[in-house]
């Protein structure tokens, strides 16, 4: 009894096994996990979460939580499948990217889920991001540092306004093979209004540091301040992907040559901050036209025609060169130049080096006398600070001689109307009173279906006229198809005649008629002359004795017709149109005789 | 046919009477600028703008007004779209280059060949391409149809063809102006760009109001721009207006 009880529970043992192996899918319950590549990173790095669904599929890719300063980036899902010892699985993850935008401990929230109308969740998951530091001067000097970065600037204090350039060092250890993939992370500039970091050209160098040799690459940083105060700048961070000679030394060192590629290596770089102070522009023998300019400029100006009408336009044009922020340069209002209607001037900036700190902007003004009393277009001046030696400077232009001519007479009165009200000042011109055309469609012509359209119109009409005149060309060169066409013409004609002879029963009319019009359709299509068609061509004709026996017969009838008509012209309107109605038929048959 | 013609009628109607009602509200809105009431005035003119109505003129005084309330972005918008329909204005081109001038820091300025392609609006180019083309089809049909004609329109024809040609190709500039360099006008007193079209992405840099910038792509109410130093960004479509290229 015993034994066959176990024999039972032997056997139910084995038949679950083989069910299970047969409907894997059926047995096994979905699971899902989340995980991330690191729990710890640098600023500037980026971790991976992974979320897996094992044995089961999400409806939709799982929405990433919000989480304040950090930032997710789906990638893209990856699955598997497995058949082991006839077990199946299957899972699928959904990958992103989380990029930290601040340092700090983080917390990513349980995701929830629902799967095959199972719910499921995974657990929370912490993310410690840390800021990236300068390595210290221990470390650098130690040689351990594979690379770092230095950042200096020319100057503890600066003018507002004052345009400097930073200088950022990568130092990059002698044994690195290759750099590639050098990325600033982050360039704080507090308090300064920052250019295009470049690299220097023809600067790089090799120095000693403590006792490892680096190559040392110079990058630039243009930055100008915009506001006054104590100002920090930087920790500038980066990354950089460098290539080290690799651990393995195993092997034949003849090979090794050849065959170590390396061993790649992601580096976070960060500098130290570096203190500026920014001071204000004194207001000390602060000039009354001074707009802003900081630098060390210089001018030139000049002015055309100088021989014009009272209202006529003469165009100003001052070049301000030298060294400091050219960007917000301004051409100052010129107080002196009450006796002309200024416009507003446009300007052009010519760099002459490379962060935009050198060079030459030129604007062109545009100014008209007022009245013809103005002998002159008075000193330009345009001031600016030098932070070099602290003080204001003032360039002044001479005074352009001018000759105003009288204005006709209309203009006078407009002048004098508005001479009174009307400042060189610069300021937008005055509203427009007449709103003008209203235009409501704002689709232009060349995207609206309607006007393309339209193009097609005359290029149907030149081909239109491009195939009539090839059909033309085609029956001046071809005389037979001329005499066809001629004929058929005739044929026409004379049909109609017929039928008139036949109801006026004017036999002699008639046959005539006939008679031509059997000679021009005959002679067109055996191709010889009309008058040359008789009776006798039935016969002798080649053509003609190939054709069916019916159609020579009606022919032959029809001559004789025309003949007898001759000797026996009575006839009535009844077998006229008789003869008419099988002259047509006979023309039937002879347009398809092949001639 | 009577019933066609009273929908005709109905049509140019109800046109007139709404081009009185904007020629009104116009000088609704002139009166208010007149009066120093910029900010009233430009709600003005912007209402008549929503109607879909536009002339050279509304737009610039819809520019001027901006300007008035301190809006340098909103006010280059309004000129450029104004330049869009009469590029060869005097003064729309002295109020825009003033303007200009008062943004600070870097922006876009259109290069030599775009400012002398966009001295004709694209329908006028379009129009005068299609002039030329016209011409030019029409000489070749009349000496096939009169070939003896044909050494008396020589010059004509050839001519015809230049022009059309030459035409054509500026039309081709504009348009790929039109349509592919689109310029984002900044609009609100500091806008940063952001390494990706999200609120929380890395600042890239930062542009004034009234700086113009390159666009190279949109997502959904992003816009990815670039500036005159190269850099790339993306920043909100509420930060900027988008217009196409002149």
């Amino acid at each position: 009894m015993d034994t066959e009880k176990i024999m039972r529970f032997t056997l139910k043992i084995w038949l679950r096994l083989f069910a299970t192996a047969l409907l894997p899918g059926a047995a096994l319950a979905a699971s899902f996990t989340a995980a991330l590549d690191r729990d710890t990173l640098t600023l500037g790095e980026n971790a991976t979460l992974s979320l897996k669904f094992s044995d089961g599929q999400p409806q939709a890719t799982p929405t990433p939580p919000a989480v304040a300063g950090l930032q997710f980036q789906y990638v893209g899902p990856s699955s598997s499948f497995s058949f082991i010892n006839g077990s199946t699985s299957s899972s699928i993850t959904y990958n992103y990217i989380i990029a930290p935008q601040r340092a700090g401990e983080f917390t990513i929230p349980a995701f929830s889920v629902v799967v095959g109308g199972q719910p499921l969740a995974t657990a929370p998951l912490k993310l410690i991001v840390s800021k990236a530091g300068a390595p210290s001067a221990a470390a650098v000097n130690s040689g351990s540092e594979v690379a770092f970065l230095k950042l200096a600037f020319p100057k503890p204090k600066v003018f507002l306004g004052e345009s400097a350039v930073g200088r950022l060092e990568l130092y990059v250890r002698d044994d690195v093979s290759s750099l590639n993939g050098f990325q600033l992370t982050s360039a704080p500039t507090d308090g300064f209004s920052a250019g295009k970091t470049v690299e220097l050209p023809n600067q790089r160098r090799r120095v000693q540091v403590g006792n490892r040799v680096y190559t040392v690459i110079p990058l630039a940083v243009p930055l100008t301040t915009v506001r006054t105060g104590a100002l920090a700048l930087g920790p500038f961070t980066a990354t950089v992907v460098v290539v080290l000679p690799s651990q393995n030394q195993g092997g034949d060192p003849f090979f090794r040559q050849f065959f170590n590629q390396g061993e790649q290596r992601q580096v976070q770089l960060a500098t130290e901050t570096v203190g500026v102070e920014s001071l204000p522009l004194p207001e000390q023998n602060k000039p009354a036209n001074f707009t802003g300019a900081v630098g060390d400029f210089t001018m030139t100006a000049t002015a055309g025609p100088t021989t014009v009408t009272a209202g006529d336009p003469v165009t100003v044009r001052v070049q301000i060169s030298g060294r400091g922020s050219l960007d917000g340069v301004t051409l100052p209002a010129q107080e002196a130049w009450k006796n002309f209607k200024a416009y507003p001037p446009t300007a052009k900036l010519e760099t002459a080096d490379q962060f935009g700190f050198r060079g030459t902007k030129t604007f062109e003004q545009i100014i008209s006398p007022l009245n013809n009393d103005v002998r002159e277009i008075p000193p330009l001046s345009f001031s600016y600070f030098d932070p070099n030696d602290g003080q204001y400077h003032v360039l002044t232009q001479p005074a352009t001689p001018l000759t105003v001519k009288a204005a006709g007479a209309t203009p006078l009165p407009q002048i004098a109307a508005t001479k009174a009200e009307e400042k060189p000042a610069q300021d937008i011109l005055p509203i427009k009173e007449n709103l003008g055309a209203l235009m409501q469609n704002k689709i232009p012509l060349v995207a609206q279906p309607a006007f393309l359209a339209a193009q097609a119109m005359p290029v149907l009409a030149f081909l239109g006229a491009f195939i009539w005149r090839k059909r033309a060309d085609n029956l001046a060169n071809n005389p037979r198809l001329r005499r066809q066409r001629a004929v058929a013409a005739l044929v026409t004609a004379g049909k109609s005649d017929l039928k008139k002879f036949a109801a006026e029963n004017k036999p002699d009319e008639f046959f005539a008629t006939l008679f031509r019009l059997l000679q021009e359709q005959l002679g067109e299509r055996l191709d010889c002359p009309a008058t040359a068609i008789t009776e006798n061509v039935v016969e002798e004709n080649s053509i003609l004795r190939g054709a069916p026996e019916n159609l020579r017969k009606d022919l032959r009838e029809q001559f004789q017709l025309c003949n007898q008509a001759r000797y026996a012209p009575v006839r009535g309107t009844a077998e006229l149109n008789s003869v008419a109605a099988q002259f047509e038929k006979l023309l039937g048959e002879l347009q398809n005789l092949k001639s | 046919m009577k019933y066609w013609l009273a929908i005709l009628i109905a049509v140019v109607c109800a046109g007139k009477i709404l081009a009185a009602d904007i020629s009104a509200d116009f000088a609704a809105a002139n009166k208010l600028y007149a009066e120093g009431k910029f900010v009233e005035a430009s709600s003005a003119y912007e209402k008549i703008l929503s109607t879909g109505a536009q002339s050279p003129a509304l737009l610039f005084n819809a520019g001027n007004a901006e300007f008035k309330t301190g809006h340098l972005g909103k006010a280059i918008a309004a000129y450029r779209q104004a330049e869009l329909l009469a590029p060869r204005d005097a003064e729309l081109r002295a109020n825009l280059a003033f303007v200009r001038n008062q943004v600070q820091g870097a922006t876009l300025r259109e290069s030599s060949w775009q400012k002398w392609v966009s001295t004709l609006t694209l329908n006028e180019g379009a129009i005068l391409t299609a002039a030329f083309f016209w011409a030019m089809l029409g000489l070749f049909a009349v000496r096939q149809i009169k070939p003896a004609l044909a050494p008396k329109l020589r010059t004509a024809t050839r001519l015809a063809v230049a022009l059309t040609v030459f035409s054509g190709a500026i039309l081709g500039l504009q348009a790929a102006n039109h349509f592919t360099a689109s310029v984002a006008i900044v609009t609100v007193a500091d806008a940063t760009a952001r390494s990706g079209p999200f609120d929380d992405a890395q600042s890239v840099f930062s542009a004034r109001d009234g700086a113009e910038l390159k666009v190279l792509d949109r997502h959904d109410d992003w816009v990815q721009v670039a500036n005159n130093a190269g850099k790339v960004g993306w920043l909100s479509r509420q930060q900027v207006e988008v217009l196409p290229g002149a």
